[in-house]
């Protein structure tokens, strides 16, 4: 009992010291942007301080979590719904050549278009609101999806291949066997890629069309002249994409793990 | 099923009532390249397996003798000349899942155990996986104890004896190896050779065996069919009577180098 807490002392501080010399570079962000502030005599409404925005969301988590919860939402079900039908695209593009000289330009003219330019003709064809939103965040996360499972269904070796033909395998029995599996880790790339980016794709979109969530947060205390709160949105977006780019990535390399 | 003895097969015998197991006449293989240029592989090739033999096919790289273990297997046709398996075409022995098959690639799925990468043909032919069989033959490569490992625990020489069990797991009526130790270093190859020769007596079935280690293909098999040349032609058939089992006292015995010896010779002959 006795020699236990000090050890527990020195393990912790050694956490510390990791965490210290690999994220300190945050840590050195936010006092410039303190340093910043103070140094300029800039007005609150021009820049808060950090304190005042870390402040604002550590005392009123209630103001935040509800618009939080909707973006989550909507990033989700995006991304769910992107995933679902880039494979569908994939799988789609797999059975036919035809198909595939349809899709792919397609999809690479969505790709080259930038959300923000596609957001107007969204909302003219579905309507403002949750489901220009949705719809946002599916094309998003669609694209990279559509891509990666479409080579992830071609990775399979081709001794392997052989393998099925030897075995007489049927197209489906191969599909459910050998391509699906094989394709797993090349979807949870793209979900590594897909997730962060979606968490930000519905906050634009919530921002200029929406009705909530985070990026109606934003527009709401910028209209309001709280600077504490919207930059405060901000600050929850940016840590709640990391989040999940750290939770997709840690998805992955189990996956990968897995799989491979 | 099986015979238990070496059937011989002569090349231009009168085709008896039961067909041979594997029959080649005259095929030759062409691939195309750009441009409506061609490159032959293999020209006008005879080739007969008896049932329950052991051919090995022995060339140097590039002669085309893989070439006719994917035809066998249905994965290449012939350009001109056919190819028979049991008197009918690959594709017959296949829709039954009657061939077995293996690689030097191990080409086993990463995903799955030991166990079932060997029952997958139960599961690919939509057949009830039968455990008591999945069990018997991981016995036979011995790999009692890897059951639930996944091919990135085992060794190479592992991956390659669960490869094989899975070629054998449906009771194949022909097994096509093609280099399937060409990977392994020279130790784990030999011994892989023995372990082969073991379970291949257990089993007799008939089996092409595509190499270019002659020591391997002396070693396995009841004859020797050496492959030379661009395009691939049949050099020479070496029927191989040493006595079975074969095991590591055949390293000492005189026959089996003096054979070694004289189709090496062969092989480097054909190089030039």
């Amino acid at each position: 009992m006795n020699g236990r807490a000090p050890q527990h002392g020195t393990r912790a501080l050694h956490a510390t010291g990791r965490l210290l010399s690999r994220y300190w570079t945050v840590l050195a962000l936010v006092a410039a942007w303190g340093a910043w502030v103070r140094t300029q005599h800039l007005n609150q409404i021009v820049a808060p301080t950090p304190a005042a925005v870390f402040g604002d969301v550590l005392d009123n988590p209630g103001a935040y979590a509800p618009d939080l919860g909707w973006t989550l939402l909507n990033a989700a079900v995006g991304v769910a719904l992107g995933m679902l039908l880039g494979l569908a695209g994939a799988l789609l593009v797999w059975t036919s050549p035809v198909l595939s000289g349809l899709m792919t330009p397609m999809a690479l003219i969505m790709r080259s278009v930038p959300v923000v330019a596609m957001i107007p003709v969204i909302a003219r064809v579905v309507g403002f609101g949750t489901a220009a939103v949705l719809t946002i965040t599916t094309v998003v996360s669609f694209f990279p999806v559509f891509v990666l499972a479409g080579s992830g269904l071609r990775a399979a070796p081709a001794a392997t291949r052989d393998v099925f033909t030897v075995l007489a395998a049927s197209g489906l029995t191969r599909l459910r066997l050998l391509l699906l599996p094989g394709a797993v880790p090349a979807l949870l790339v793209a979900l590594r890629l897909t997730a962060p980016t979606a968490v930000l794709a519905a906050m634009l979109a919530e921002y200029l069309l929406g009705t909530h969530g985070l990026g109606q947060l934003f527009a709401r205390s910028v209209t309001f002249m709280d600077p504490a709160r919207a930059w405060g949105t901000a600050l929850v977006a940016t840590v709640v994409s990391v989040l999940c780019f750290v939770g997709a990535r840690a998805a992955e390399r189990q996956g990968t793990a897995r799989f491979t | 099923m099986a015979t238990t003895g070496i059937s011989e097969s002569p090349p231009a015998a009168p085709a008896p009532p039961a067909p041979a197991a594997l029959e080649l006449r005259g095929v030759t293989k062409e691939f195309s390249l750009r441009r409506s240029r061609t490159v032959t592989a293999l020209e006008s090739v005879d080739l007969t397996v008896g049932h329950g033999e052991f051919v090995a096919l022995l060339g140097p790289s590039g002669c085309g003798k893989s070439t006719v273990l994917r035809m066998v297997a249905g994965l290449e046709e012939p350009t001109y000349g056919e190819v028979l398996v049991e008197g009918g075409a690959p594709a017959h022995l296949v829709r039954r899942h009657r061939l077995g098959i293996a690689f030097q690639e191990h080409a086993l799925l990463p995903w799955a155990s030991a166990y079932d990468n060997i029952a997958l043909p139960f599961r690919v032919a939509g057949r009830p996986v039968d455990a008591a069989r999945v069990t018997e033959l991981l016995e036979l490569v011995g790999l009692e104890g890897f059951a639930d490992a996944r091919p990135r625990q085992l060794s190479g020489g592992m991956r390659q004896r669960v490869a094989i069990a899975r070629a054998l797991v449906l009771d194949p009526e022909v097994l096509l190896l093609d280099e399937p130790f060409g990977a392994l270093d020279a130790v784990t190859r030999r011994r892989m050779n023995f372990e082969l020769a073991r379970i291949w007596a257990d089993q007799r079935i008939t089996t092409l065996l595509v190499t270019h280690d002659v020591d391997e293909a002396v070693l396995l098999a009841d004859r020797v069919v050496v492959l030379t040349g661009r395009p691939g032609t049949v050099r020479h058939v070496e029927e191989i009577t040493l006595p079975r089992p074969r095991d590591r006292a055949l390293a000492r015995n005189a026959e089996f180098h003096d054979i070694v010896d004289r189709l090496t010779a062969l092989l480097d002959e054909g190089a030039e």
